[in-house]
């Protein structure tokens, strides 16, 4: 009796270690296991998850978790410590940036992970084809501090016979990097007019513009359908710049900007395995494919290979 | 016979259950209690200390780049540093009223109408047929409605504004006319459309009285001068007409409210003893005098909180006003403008607010001003419902 209740401990000991070993042989000793959380923008969530998708296919053990509640929260929780990762579709502020260094004692790394533009946009049968940055100025702001004299109220002041001749004015609400963005670029920092209809979301704007003849709006590029027409913005030299690819990378068309990812690394430091094998499918071909697919522009070339090497150079974890 | 020991543990058991019902209670009220109270700890720090904001900044209109007299503003967040910044709620608090105000003037005609009629006039089986179908209009989320008004309704008005703004007056003048109309037709006519089923031969009727309607706005559109009623509203009455306006989130939300009134004004109706209105037919009372002297009066106060919970309902509603207007933060009385409402600016700037920011704080303000407004409308609707079913008990007793 004694002996044989040895041999079935001995032998369930032997079989949990044939066990171990056989998980221990299915498993690549690189494998990548883990969840990796992300914070922050929600123009990016699309982007971040099919990325996170192509990062499951390539380590099935990984999975991504994405709160996206808006570029403000990115901070806060790169901050508070509560993730690793933050997409961002503006750049940090200082005052979010003196927080992160006030608590950690570094600043965050930041990475820029694609380009994005916003497109002016008006209802497809609309005749117009370019507006200057004045005329955009007049037509969407009361300040009109880009200098035009006058403000654009109707079509028939831009040369342009429509059915309903008043303009009817669309775009993202208050507190979106959008909204900043083109008050910035757009409006030379004034101040929108109290008509404006404010919506929720990119492609409302686009859904709203496609559906009134009158309408002209501004959208982020990779929201486009066939149901508006993207405008050229003219310069002072009668040249007119499209929000094309080229001209969206190196910024010549000036309603554009970069989508960043804010890291929380300490100098000299090391990530860990999940979210380094994020950030190598970012740069890789692969996961700039995903960029475009997803209606954003990708990198420079120039600007890829540097956060590349930037990656490449990094300790790795042991 | 009883053991003492089971009375003893039945006892205890109800005891246990009233504590546990009473603590539920109490839980509930103090939950709803320390709302207010957090809403209100987020609020205060606004107007103490340094920086604190005068009330005349929230509620006046203050000096504006660009212009010479001072205007309302909803601007919360400077762009850069040193940005001048605006925090007039006004716009925000008008936008939320008006938006109710056109809710409930399209709702409570026709929910009352709906109401009275259902419970005075309908056969018995029609109605429990009728009370179902209203409640699952009530069981549309209010994203689908706002969304099929902002993306489907307000474009079709848009393209047919002539139509949708004729439709307005004459769908209600052609349900009048049709009783007139049925007054005149020979008895045994009549007889078959009885008022009872009159859901049923007023519908075709409506239609033909709609599709006319729509085929002949054109035409009167085109006698107008200039032949555009967009450019003669704007050249005669200086109305401007937004796509995204008041009268579309009064139609949405008017829909949403309907079922609310509706079930609140039906029982308050059908509450009223039946000895009533009997009464006043055998004394020689035609249904229209018993209806409008004796039931109306008697239900009054129930169909007085009916209204107020649709009010409380129509002033608290957030996804319907944000898919349906273009909240443009607004200070105007037409129905062809567009708005925005306290709801839906916390819906859109909360996440992107600064915690602890004076922008972040105000959206707090916004949801204390919605909360003090729900409470007290609801708290007088239920109080005057109380009252009512004292009077119902009263009329019963010496029936």
């Amino acid at each position: 009796m004694r002996i044989g209740k040895g041999v079935t401990r001995r032998g369930r000991v032997l079989l949990l270690g044939m066990i171990l070993a056989l998980a221990a042989a299915r498993l690549p000793a690189d494998e990548v296991v883990g969840t990796l959380d992300a914070v922050g923008s929600d123009t990016l969530a699309g982007l971040m998850l099919r990325w996170g998708e192509r990062l499951a296919e390539r380590h099935p053990g990984v999975r991504l978790q994405l709160q996206a509640s808006g570029s403000a929260s990115a901070p806060a929780a790169l901050t508070a410590g509560t993730t690793l990762l933050g997409p961002m579709s503006r750049p940090m502020s200082a005052a979010e940036r003196e927080a992160f260094v006030a608590r950690h004692g570094y600043p965050p790394v930041e990475l820029e992970i694609a380009r994005d533009a916003l497109a002016v946009i008006v209802h497809r049968h609309n005749p117009l084809e370019t507006l200057s940055r004045r005329e955009l100025d007049a037509i969407f702001s009361e300040s009109r501090r880009c200098g035009a004299e006058r403000p654009i109220e109707r079509w028939s002041q831009l040369g342009v016979t429509l059915p309903g001749d008043r303009i009817v004015l669309h775009g993202r609400n208050v507190a979106s990097g959008t909204h900043d963005l083109f008050r910035l670029r757009a409006l030379c920092g004034g101040s929108y007019r109290v008509r404006l209809n404010e919506h929720p979301g990119s492609a409302a704007v686009v859904a709203a513009v496609a559906a009134e003849p009158s309408a002209i709006g501004f959208a982020g590029l990779n929201h486009l359908t066939a149901g508006v027409k993207a405008l050229r913005r003219r310069d002072a030299g009668g040249e007119a710049a499209a929000p094309t690819p080229a001209a969206v990378r190196d910024g010549s068309y000036s309603l554009s900007r970069s989508l960043y990812l804010y890291v929380h690394l300490p100098p000299g430091g090391t990530l860990p395995a999940p979210e380094r094998a994020f950030l190598e499918l970012v740069f890789s071909p692969a996961g700039q494919a995903v960029v475009e697919a997803q209606g954003f522009v990708t990198l420079a070339p120039a600007r890829l290979a540097e956060q590349r090497a930037w990656l490449a150079a990094l300790p790795t974890a042991e | 016979m009883t053991d003492p020991r089971q009375l003893r543990r039945r006892r205890l058991r109800d005891r246990l259950a009233t504590l546990l019902i009473t603590a539920g209670g109490v839980g509930v009220v103090v939950s709803v209690l320390a709302i207010g109270v957090f809403l209100a700890w987020e609020v205060v720090p606004l107007f103490l200390g340094e920086g604190a904001l005068a009330p005349a900044e929230l509620w006046q209109p203050q000096p504006v780049e660009g212009y010479a007299e001072p205007q309302h503003r909803w601007r919360p967040e400077p762009l850069v540093a040193g940005d001048a910044v605006h925090y007039g709620m006004a716009p925000l608090a008008w936008g939320t009223l008006k938006a109710a105000l056109w809710a409930l003037l399209f709702a409570v005609p026709l929910a009352l109408g709906a109401a009275i009629h259902s419970a005075l006039y309908m056969p018995r089986r029609l109605r429990a047929r009728l009370k179902p179908t209203l409640e699952l209009m009530e069981a549309l989320p209010g994203v689908v409605i706002g969304f099929v008004a902002g993306l489907v309704l307000a474009p079709w008005v848009e393209r047919h504004l002539a139509g949708a703004l004729a439709l307005v007056v004459t769908l209600p003048l052609g349900a009048v006319a049709a009783g007139g109309l049925r007054a005149l037709l020979p008895a045994f006519l009549r007889a078959r459309l009885s008022p009872g089923w009159a859901g049923l031969w007023l519908a075709p009727w409506l239609l033909l009285v709609g599709s006319l309607t729509l085929w002949l706005a054109p035409a009167l559109e085109a006698g107008l001068p200039g032949g555009d009623l967009r450019g003669w509203l704007e050249a005669t009455w200086g109305l401007d007409v937004a796509s995204r306006n008041a009268l579309i989130v009064g139609l949405a939300m008017g829909f949403a409210v309907i079922p609310g009134i509706y079930a609140l004004a039906e029982d308050a109706l059908s509450g009223v003893p039946a000895s009533l209105g009997e009464g006043a037919l055998a004394l020689g009372a035609t249904r229209w005098q018993t209806l409008w002297r004796v039931v109306l009066p008697a239900a009054g106060p129930g169909i007085f909180s009916a209204v107020m919970i649709g009010a409380g309902r129509a002033v608290g509603e957030t996804m319907i006003v944000l898919m349906a207007s273009g909240n443009t933060a607004l200070m105007s009385l037409s129905p062809l403008e567009g708005l925005r409402s306290l709801s839906a600016t916390i819906a859109i700037e909360l996440p992107e607010a600064a915690v602890g920011a004076t922008h972040y704080r105000l959206l707090f303000l916004a949801a204390l001003l919605l909360f003090a407004f729900t409470f007290l409308v609801n708290t007088l609707a239920e109080v005057v419902r109380t009252r009512l079913r004292r009077r119902y008990r009263r009329l019963e007793g010496s029936a």
